[in-house]
């Protein structure tokens, strides 16, 4: 139990830094350095020979996928869902490689609070610049006293509640699969962590990336609406 | 000890997130019965409304993991 507890405070109370020369830089820093290349990288692979006639089979899928958030935003913001598409499809990108690097055996950033916390400012920065950029100042500000003054307090608690409750989902949901995963692999190291690595790992992973892109898109639509 | 117990407390959260997704997946296997041409829609509604009700089981177990651990 001891050293379960040990094993826990040291995971949960300090964040890792690696030293990098005369550089120290959190582990997490690093790892999205990795998850960086590996998508840049990707890009400029598969973004190199497209052909209009008889594409190739790595073609095909980024098509499909370019096309899937495409539709996605267009369903969910209308005649504005261009503008988003792109962001929409990154954030996406780096939560999902995020969320299954703890597959390969690193930690993932995820696991942070200082990457959600990141992750959902950039949210609240997008949900409010758009009502401004969309509505003006003028009918940004109206946002809040809508659907009546009476409101004004909850509207303006939102600003702040929103962003957080999207940081500590993403937060809570990955160091809680984190955790237990750690219990399971102390009681049973062979074998056994295999289906529930499936779970945690990569459907409850996939799931929150859905979730918080959702979210973000659901947001954005409701004040450019 | 006392700490031990405050992070059970904190923990119960996940009773009333528990009851609250499995309403809400009832009634979307139900209307699906129903309706099943409106099934992308019923899992759009499903999905947020699941991400919803969790975040409160989440806040509570964050809250007992400070608990226990972050002293």
């Amino acid at each position: 139990m001891d050293v379960i507890k040990q094993r826990m405070t040291e995971e949960l109370t300090g964040v890792k830094k690696l030293a990098l020369g005369p550089l120290v830089v959190p582990e997490s820093v690093v790892v999205t350095w990795g998850i960086m290349i590996l998508l840049v990288g990707l890009s400029i692979l598969l973004t190199r020979r497209l052909r209009e006639e008889k594409p190739g089979k790595a073609q095909l899928v980024l098509e499909w996928f370019v096309s899937f958030i495409n539709g996605f935003a267009q369903e969910s913001l209308g005649e504005h869902g261009k503008l988003f598409a792109p962001y929409l499809g990154t954030i996406g990108l780096y939560i999902a490689c995020a969320n299954l690097s703890g597959l390969v055996g690193v930690t993932p950033p995820t696991k942070d609070l200082n990457v959600t916390a990141a992750l959902s400012l950039m949210s609240m920065f997008l949900i409010y610049g758009s009502s401004f950029y969309f509505k003006g100042l003028k009918g940004g500000l109206h946002k809040f006293v809508e659907p009546m003054p009476l409101l004004l307090p909850i509207n303006l608690m939102e600003v702040a509640i929103r962003p957080l409750s999207l940081c500590m989902r993403l937060f809570g949901n990955v160091l809680g699969s984190f955790v237990i995963m750690e219990l399971i692999k102390i009681l049973a190291p062979l074998i056994i962590p295999i289906p529930f690595s499936l779970y945690f790992d990569v459907f409850d992973g996939m799931i929150q990336t859905i979730v918080f892109v959702f979210l973000t898109t659901l947001f954005v639509a409701e004040t450019i609406e | 000890m006392l700490v031990a117990i405050g992070a059970a407390v904190a923990v119960f959260t996940g009773v009333g997130a528990g009851i609250g997704i499995g309403i809400a997946t009832g009634k979307a296997a139900e209307s699906i019965a129903r309706q099943p041409e409106a099934a992308g829609q019923i899992n759009k509604a499903l999905l947020l409304g699941c991400a919803l009700a969790e975040a409160t089981a989440i806040y509570g177990f964050v809250v007992s993991l400070a608990l226990m651990f972050m002293q």
